[in-house]
């Protein structure tokens, strides 16, 4: 999440109350991270309703004219780069709690990567479209989904991409130590964020992989 | 729990002081070098004129796009969307997530001193609470003259000041600046600043999405208002289609400004939600929660789960408007219901959002003025749950007249009047602490005893309005809309009214005038219930909503309605009037605790320090014990509340 502990105790504290403000805090990040994905089901769940609602309404036989589906290969490699993207930042998660931080980076600047190719080719295939926006019902839904996945994207890999690099700064701050082996709050807290991460693009893989049945299978 | 009592030796009781030296940030460098309200300005108008620029760049030349009217829409959105962005910049909410880029975590930030830190970004929740405070103030002021407005127009049946077009935005913009005013009314301005306080707690989990909430809401504000420059919109706050998509470019800021708003609501309630969870002092259970705290959670929970749909509903209508989908238009495989399902799936839950902390808040002054426990805690908590839950599914009873399969419509009055049941229970709650108490008529008391009176009336014709036979005979209506004014200007406001007169003490350190205070009170009271109870009558008989020309034999009930809104508004201004005379023209200082409250947040300091508390209070027993003699204190302190005193032990010095 998007706030840190560092600057989050009073001076006067005592140990105990420090101690006791670390745990909420990491309780935030959990509570945090579970919240988020509460917030894009609601967001999915509003896009679902509206293709299925049109679906099923079918006005003026305009769902969908024969025929029309949005360009495959860009679905495919939207999607790949998605899981790709999902499947590296929860595998450097679990490498990283079996302490090995140069595989969490490794894997971590590779799904940024995948997530921006994804951005790339999600944003292209705006442009390479074979039906007009408001030629049906299901263009219509189209191109609502491919504004939603655009920030989706942005916003998981915005998450990876702080994940690292925040990583990298982190081992200088604590003097060398790695942070997964660090005892020391801000270490803690960076787990704790990396782990709620790895939930959400779990969550951003099956979102992504449910809408391209949706919108891409005929 | 294990929080020592022991106090530091080295530490200033009370100030919370920094520890050492600390990294000034961009948004509090002292002077023109820093990010404040003025570059935020700056930068929302230079966004403003270079979206504009590139949205009439790219499009300028597609005529489907200009239309008939040559209005480029795609440079109103982007002229509105960059204003937002600029704003943001300019205030610097970016700057944090960009740092995070780099790897780079929280800078220490030296807080901002004196007035400035007002007019700044900052992680202090008592700021951004009072920031708030005065950006829901303009909100419902801007509302309220839009109101007399249309007030001033009904005078007469056919002598016309406006035109039916301009009438239609005017009601429009109230309905609107309203209603987004209202879901954040109280979570915003007492939510933020309250809630840690009373879960003794010294911070909020997540300060930037609370900060972030505010100018972000505040941007919102200002979308939705230039929509009176760009011609309005003729929808009314609904906002439905197919009227939406036949709309000029005053549509847009609608659609946009709602989405902007949606995001500040969501970032409120996900930040409070969290805060509740996680920062509750130690031995604070769930059954010793303040039920204004309740009222939030429950509030949060729906901000943050119903405002996402809001947001998607929005968008869509956009994409309608700037890339010419046709999600709403039916001629093109969309479908207007699709806007009126999605709106009133948020819609139906922000009824509650407004309800549930007016309700908090009367659920935490009247034990304080009645000295007795509040009645069946674990009943309104349940209530306030039940509520938030089951407003989840009822949203479909605002469609009984637009088309809806009619075998839907018993399953929708089933669940509405259902929904009626838990509120019912926290009404209850309020009758059953007050029956057979000694009450202070106080101020904020007597805004509580108004909440109770106006909120059954709103209440009892909403269970009407749910029944499909009467809501087919009264829909479209004036009774309509004196019902919801009853619940939410006779609930909410009022009970935003009382959580003023009751916190602005600790909230600002000065008391509001008493006499300034009644006078406001009455008038308000008086003159809500001339100016909108005579408005069922008028529906009725048959007057429906948004049309300005209406039928002769009911000039004589429209007048007295519209003078009484006069007498309202001044009301307002009186209440303004106090505001200004209490805390500027003739400050009076304010007890540390001016009504006896056990209530956490009225034992720590007057002011209220950086930090709250000088140590994390541990709660030891329920919050409402007021008429146990010698219970024990609400929250143990370790022998050091900071206002020195005994941290709220019962009996001390209100005579009963």
């Amino acid at each position: 999440m998007t706030d840190t502990y560092k600057d989050s105790t009073a001076p006067n504290a005592t140990p105990e109350e420090r101690e006791f403000e670390f745990r909420s805090h990491i309780g935030s990040i959990w509570t945090g991270g579970r919240l988020a994905i509460g917030v894009a089901t609601f967001m999915y769940a509003s896009l679902a309703f509206a293709y299925f609602y049109l679906r099923s309404s079918n006005n003026s036989h305009l769902w969908r004219i024969p025929g029309q589906l949005a360009p495959l290969y860009y679905g495919w490699t939207i999607l790949i780069c998605m899981l790709v993207m999902a499947g590296l930042g929860m595998y450097g998660h679990s490498r990283l709690r079996k302490g090995f931080t140069n595989d969490f980076q490794v894997a971590g600047w590779t799904g940024v990567a995948a997530g921006l190719i994804a951005l790339f080719f999600q944003i292209w295939e705006l442009v390479v479209l074979p039906f007009y926006p408001g030629s049906s019902g299901y263009a219509s839904t189209f191109v609502a989904f491919v504004v939603m996945n655009i920030m989706t994207i942005v916003f998981a890999t915005y998450w990876l991409e702080t994940a690292v690099a925040r990583s990298l700064r982190l081992r200088k701050e604590l003097g060398g130590t790695r942070p997964e082996l660090s005892s020391a709050h801000t270490a803690r807290s960076f787990r704790a964020n990396v782990s709620s991460m790895s939930y959400y693009l779990g969550y951003v893989g099956i979102i992504s992989i449910g809408f391209f049945l949706m919108f891409y299978v005929q | 729990m294990t929080i020592s009592a022991e106090r530091p030796t080295e530490t200033a009781a009370g100030t919370a002081a920094p520890a050492g030296p600390r990294r000034v940030s961009w948004t509090n460098r002292p002077g023109w070098m820093s990010q404040h309200l003025g570059t935020a300005l700056v930068l929302a108008f230079l966004g403003y004129l270079l979206g504009h620029w590139w949205g009439n760049h790219i499009a300028g030349n597609y005529h489907y796009i200009n239309g008939a009217s040559g209005q480029n829409s795609v440079a109103d959105f982007l002229a509105l969307l960059l204003m937002v962005v600029g704003w943001l910049v300019g205030i610097g909410a970016l700057n944090y997530p960009i740092a995070k880029l780099f790897g780079r975590e929280a800078v220490e930030e030296a807080p901002a001193k004196g007035m400035s830190r007002y007019f700044r970004y900052t992680l202090d929740h008592k700021v951004v609470g009072m920031q708030y405070v005065v950006g829901t103030l303009l909100f419902l002021f801007t509302g309220g003259l839009l109101a007399m407005a249309i007030r001033t127009e009904l005078l007469n049946p056919t002598v016309h000041i406006f035109n039916p077009g301009t009438y239609i935005e005017i009601v429009s913009e109230h309905g609107t600046i309203m209603m987004m005013m209202a879901t954040s009314v109280v979570v915003g301005p007492l939510g933020n600043y309250l809630v840690p306080l009373m879960i003794g707690s010294r911070r909020m989990a997540f300060p930037r999405i609370e900060a972030f909430s505010f100018w972000i809401f505040s941007a919102g504000y200002m979308v939705i208002f230039s929509a009176l420059f760009y011609g309005g919109f003729p929808t009314g706050w609904t906002g439905y289609a197919p009227l939406q998509n036949q709309a000029g470019p005053g549509m847009i800021s609608y659609l946009f400004g709602f989405a902007v708003i949606g995001m500040g609501m969501i970032a409120a309630g996900f930040n409070i939600a969290v805060t509740i969870i996680n920062y509750r002092a130690p031995g604070m259970t769930w059954s010793r929660v303040p039920m204004f705290v309740w009222s939030i959670l429950a509030t949060a929970s729906l901000l943050t789960l119903a405002t996402p749909v809001l947001f998607s509903a929005g968008l869509f209508g956009i994409l309608d408007h700037v890339v010419l989908t046709s999600l709403y238009v039916n001629e093109h495989g969309g479908s207007s219901y699709l806007w009126e399902n999605l709106f009133w799936f948020f819609g139906h839950p922000e009824v509650y959002i407004m309800a549930l902390p007016g309700f908090g808040i009367v659920a935490e002054i009247v034990p304080v003025f009645t000295r007795k426990p509040l009645f069946a805690y674990k009943v309104a908590a349940a209530g306030m749950m039940g509520v938030a839950l089951l407003s989840f599914f009822v949203w479909q009873h605002h469609l009984f007249q637009s088309g809806i399969n009619p075998d839907m419509r018993p399953l929708f009055m089933l669940t509405t009047e259902l929904i009626s049941i838990p509120t019912g229970f926290i009404y209850l709650v309020g009758m059953g602490s007050l029956y057979k108490s000694k009450m202070r008529l106080e101020i904020p008391m007597l805004f509580s005893l108004a909440l109770y009176f106006n909120f059954l009336i709103g209440g009892i014709t909403g269970v009407f309005l749910s029944d499909v036979p009467v809501n087919v005979t009264v829909h479209g209506s004036f009774f309509v809309l004196s019902h919801f004014h009853y619940t939410i200007m006779g609930g909410l406001i009022f009970a935003f009214m009382a959580g003023l007169y009751y916190w602005l003490p600790k909230m600002t350190g000065y008391m509001m005038n008493k006499k300034l205070g009644l006078w406001h009170f009455w008038t308000m009271f008086i003159f809500f219930n001339m100016t909108f109870f005579p408005m069922f009558i008028i529906g009725l008989l048959g007057q429906p909503r948004r049309v300005f020309e209406y039928a002769h034999g009911l000039q004589g009930l429209n007048d007295f309605s519209s003078i009484s809104a006069f007498c309202l508004g001044a009301s307002f201004l009186l209440f303004f009037w106090n505001l200004m005379y209490s805390m500027i023209i003739n400050p009076k200082k304010a007890p540390a605790n001016p009504w006896d409250s056990l209530g956490l947040e009225w034992q720590t300091a007057n002011p209220v320090p950086l930090y709250n508390f000088e140590r994390i209070p541990v709660i030891v027993t329920e919050p409402y014990r007021y008429s146990e003699p010698g219970a024990p204190a609400y929250a143990d302190f370790g022998g050091g509340g900071s206002d020195g005193g005994s941290s709220g032990a019962v009996g001390s010095s209100v005579e009963e």
